[in-house]
């Protein structure tokens, strides 16, 4: 009786996540083996294999594949390099300041990620803010590609992302006890030693959750490719998006959304091989 | 090493800066009197606060976003305690299926959801008509972030307090409505907080199952950079950063005025 | 030789003063507790001597050298911190290789010497295990062996203990006593516990609200405490107020209510007006009610397996006994007193005479 009682606390959450997220992906699973449709249907009768094989087809969108997983390596790599010191920096604070900063870690989180981009495309723009700022102090001749290419949407994602990449890595760090490092220090280790052999293995949780959740969303990101990139850098994402909603080929759309997820599946278990930790 | 350390904080400040700088720019550039988006501005102005004052697609869209984050919050909210409440109290073996499987609308690529979910509505012959998909697809996105503030708010603190409760005679809904809610309420109201913001600015799910008709804010502004580079949309962006601030600061107040009760 | 010593060592966090002032020397070899209620400054000396606080005042020396401004890493000391502090990545047999890796030692000898640290604790079958495997009792013997294993000049030990069971405490009691002895290494233990105190050390540091309060071998703490503070903290004390009668070279003679009194044969100076002093319970014996110094009524009796203690209401206030079991009174009944006069101890507070530290 009681845990019957219990139960219902859970159903409804149950029900929405079977019905609207477990049933979908079941759907796009089953649309991805669809005929294609034809005089602008979305899909046609019976099933086919034409959707996974338009894609290994046509170079322009197979070669998008190994292009955009690059791109969220890199993402993700630079958003290690940029968020390892920051976490460290906030778990070492001052609770007084712990507040501030953990609000500047946030912030791009609470603001929306069109308005995200948008700010990038004024600063990285050919009149944007730093080309301007180059030109006027008479550094550049002509503005430099900032935009509309890998560099900027790598720099926007990273931007947009960092906060996935230093909440895990923070939460690593506040849950290790602090006198581990003491006790690496009284054992005669300097303080690079202690981040290369103590604290750094112990934060690999962190490290792998954050990695992890930033390369996902990075691959899989539609707005700020679209901004940043002004639809020159072809993701992936973006072709599926434009399969789906400007050409209705849905079969096809489905099928490189699958084949997208299923690499980037392939990836982050080989990471996670790569980064197994077997004393955890 | 005072080198290595002042590298250290060199970079510290550099990538506190890149954090913040797009948002700064974003309301610089909200304030520019001229008629682009150039730098440096052209003096300082509201005008382009004004004109999108004017501008019904704007306030619209800021309402109808409004109405949608509030409703999916709503929603989100109880649906989201309860499943918090059942996993930290009830959950044995199943615990790490449940966190999963209410945390997967955050952990799934968000297009991809919006995708799955498009397909789904129309598999089930409603589209995205009556704007059931966009709602259902909001609730989604939002329900981790209360699942995770509320279970948060709940974590290290056993059900004893509310067995004590009971062993001095109040009832099961006594015990809860006075012991476990009071404990939980900082969490619902970060939580509503976050659901609020978060489905204020999901991009994905809206572009996606907007449907006909009007559109969420982001959609808006998306649709309208795409073509425009006035500072009109530096002032929308300004003013919804603003509401995020506002919000978020009332959160703040209400959460450390509870938690010192 | 003085392996350790601290001059006035003083330790301020912002306006509070944690260590007001510590002096105190430690012999080589010597097994040394540091022993207060919580928030003495027993950790706060610790790490001072550890290098992980700085001290804003006062000198510490290993051998007679300054070391105040040395880093932790270059101290050579061996810390087994409360938390045992293990490094959860890392096997038993690589925790234990770690600090001779920083001192960049051969392979070979690495390995050799982590397994005779192994087997000194008696975990060589664990060696390939990660921390989380192992129960709390073979996480600490791991700390220990760690910390030992760098063959450092010092140990300190912070509460190591703390995070038992009863059973096995007593047990790592022993264990760690019968190791240090044998490595001879000179150590400073952290503790709240008077009884791990007493049982483990050559020498008792007690401590209060930042100061040394006394040190003293762990028998002299116990009856000849400098205090009445030292007293109470470290185990029962039952402190009589009495008026000093005569005192002379041969001792002091001291009045009990009904005419009687008692006699401490050994002179205390500057003792007259009334003299504090400390009775512990077992050196209370109970008596006939018409025998003994003192009567009294047992108010509350409590069996304890070996003893039983007696509170018992008398004119001079209540006291409380420990007498054998075989020895037994019931609650209301009326029983004597009798003191063992020659382990009575006056104490010095009590008097306004000078200082008589042990
Ligand atoms: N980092 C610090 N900042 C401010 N005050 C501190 C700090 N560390 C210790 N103190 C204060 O110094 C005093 C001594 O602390 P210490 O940790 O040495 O006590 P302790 O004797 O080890 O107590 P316990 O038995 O509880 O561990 C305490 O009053 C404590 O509040
Ligand atoms: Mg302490």
């Amino acid at each position: 009786m009681r845990r019957f009682r219990a139960s219902l606390l859970i159903l409804p959450a149950a029900a929405l996540i079977f019905l609207f997220i477990v049933l979908p992906y079941v759907t796009v699973l089953v649309m991805s083996f669809r005929a294609p449709g034809a005089n602008g249907e979305p899909y046609g009768p019976g099933f086919g294999l034409q959707g996974y094989a338009q894609f290994f087809d046509e170079g322009y969108y197979l070669w998008s594949l190994p292009q955009s997983l690059l791109l969220g390596i890199v993402t993700t790599f630079v958003c290690l390099v940029l968020a390892y010191p920051i976490a460290l920096h906030i778990a070492g604070a001052r609770r007084r300041w712990r507040g501030l900063l953990y609000g500047i870690v946030l912030s791009p989180l609470l603001i929306g990620i069109v308005i995200r981009s948008y700010g990038w495309t004024i600063l990285l723009g050919n009149s944007g803010v730093i080309n301007s700022t180059l030109r006027d102090l008479g550094l550049i001749q002509r503005p430099l590609p900032l935009m509309y290419n890998d560099f900027g949407v790598v720099l926007a994602l990273s931007h947009v992302f960092l906060p996935f990449m230093v909440l895990p890595l923070l939460s690593a760090l506040q849950s290790m006890d602090p006198a581990v490092k003491q006790a690496a220090r009284s054992l005669g280790a300097r303080p690079f030693t202690i981040f290369r052999r103590v604290t750094f293995p112990v934060s690999m949780p962190g490290v792998q959750t954050g990695c992890i959740l930033v390369f996902v969303l990075a691959i899989s990101s539609y707005v700020t490719p679209a901004l940043v990139g002004g639809m020159r850098v072809k993701t992936t994402t973006l072709l599926v998006v434009d399969a789906l909603i400007d050409q209705f080929q849905w079969p096809f759309g489905s099928a490189m959304a699958l084949i997208l997820a299923v690499s980037a599946g392939v990836i982050v278990l080989i990471f996670a091989r790569l980064t197994a930790m077997k004393w955890n | 090493m005072r080198i290595g350390a002042l590298f250290l904080g060199l970079f510290r400040l550099l990538v506190y800066t890149f954090l913040l700088a797009p948002l700064v720019i974003v309301v610089l550039a909200s304030l520019n009197a001229g008629n682009f988006l150039t730098f440096p501005p052209q003096g300082l102005s509201l005008r382009w606060f004004w004109t999108f004052l004017e501008n019904d697609v704007f306030i619209d869209a800021i309402v109808y976003s409004s109405i949608l984050a509030a409703g999916a919050t709503a929603v989100s909210l109880v649906i989201g305690t309860m499943a918090a409440l059942y996993f930290v109290r009830h959950a044995k073996r199943e615990a790490e299926i449940v966190r999963i499987g209410v945390l997967l609308p955050l952990i799934l690529p968000e297009i991809l959801t919006a995708i799955a979910l498009l397909f789904f509505f129309y598999e089930i012959g409603i589209g995205t008509e009556y704007k059931i998909a966009l709602f259902t697809g909001h609730v989604l996105m939002t329900l981790p972030f209360v699942f995770l503030n509320v279970t948060t708010s709940l974590q290290g603190r056993d059900d004893s307090i509310e067995l004590a409760a009971r062993t001095l005679g109040a009832s099961r809904y006594t015990a809860f409505r006075r012991i476990t809610l009071p404990l939980i309420a900082p969490g619902m109201a970060t939580g509503g907080v976050f659901a609020f913001i978060i489905s204020f600015d999901t991009f994905g799910i809206s572009f996606i199952l907007k449907g006909s008709g009007s559109a969420p804010l982001p959609i808006q502004l998306y649709d309208y950079l795409r073509f425009n580079f006035t500072p009109e949309a530096a002032a929308v962006s300004t003013v919804s950063i603003i509401l995020t601030l506002v919000l978020v600061t009332l959160a703040d107040l209400l959460f450390s005025r509870n938690s010192k009760a | 030789m003085t392996e350790v010593s601290l001059r006035s060592l003083v330790k301020r966090y912002g306006k509070t003063e944690a260590l007001k002032g510590i002096s105190l020397n430690v012999r080589h070899g010597e097994f040394v507790s540091l022993l207060g209620p919580s928030g003495c400054g027993k950790s706060t000396t610790l790490k001072c001597i550890a290098g992980f606080e700085e001290t804003s005042d006062g000198q510490i020396l290993f051998d007679d050298r300054d070391i105040s401004r040395k880093l932790p890493e270059d101290r050579d000391i061996g810390m087994v911190f409360q938390s045992y502090a293990l490094f959860p990545h890392m096997t038993v047999a690589q925790n234990l290789a770690f600090g001779l890796e920083m001192r960049r030692l051969q392979k070979r000898e690495i390995t050799e010497r982590v397994g005779r640290a192994m087997e000194m604790v008696q975990l060589t079958p664990y060696a390939e295990r990660y921390p989380k495997a192992l129960s709390g009792g073979q996480q600490q013997r791991v700390a220990l062996a760690r910390a030992l294993v760098i063959e450092p000049k010092i140990l300190l030990l912070d509460e190591p203990l703390a995070n038992l069971d009863a059973k096995l405490r007593d047990e790592m009691r022993g264990f760690i006593r019968d190791l240090q002895k044998r490595v001879g290494i000179t150590t400073i233990y952290v503790t709240h516990d008077q009884g791990e105190a007493m049982t483990m050390s050559d020498r008792v540091v007690v401590m209060f609200d930042g100061e040394i309060a006394q040190a003293a071998a762990p028998e002299d703490v116990y009856d000849k405490p400098a205090s009445e503070r030292v007293a109470r903290f470290v185990g029962n004390a039952n402190i009589l107020e009495l008026p000093v009668r005569t005192n002379d070279e041969a001792g002091v003679e001291l009045g009990l209510p009904g005419g009687l009194s008692l006699t401490i044969q050994r002179p205390v100076p500057a003792a007259n007006g009334t003299l504090g002093v400390m009775a512990r319970p077992e050196q209370i014996a109970l008596t006939d009610p018409a025998a003994g110094h003192l009567r009294g009524r047992i108010s509350k009796r409590y069996f304890s397996g070996g003893h039983v203690e007696y509170h018992v209401e008398t004119d001079l206030g209540p006291l409380v006994v420990l007498a054998p079991t075989s020895q037994s009174a019931k609650e209301g009944e009326s029983v004597g007193l009798d003191f063992d006069a020659s382990r009575l101890w006056p104490l010095p507070g009590r008097t306004g005479s000078a200082e008589s530290r042990a």
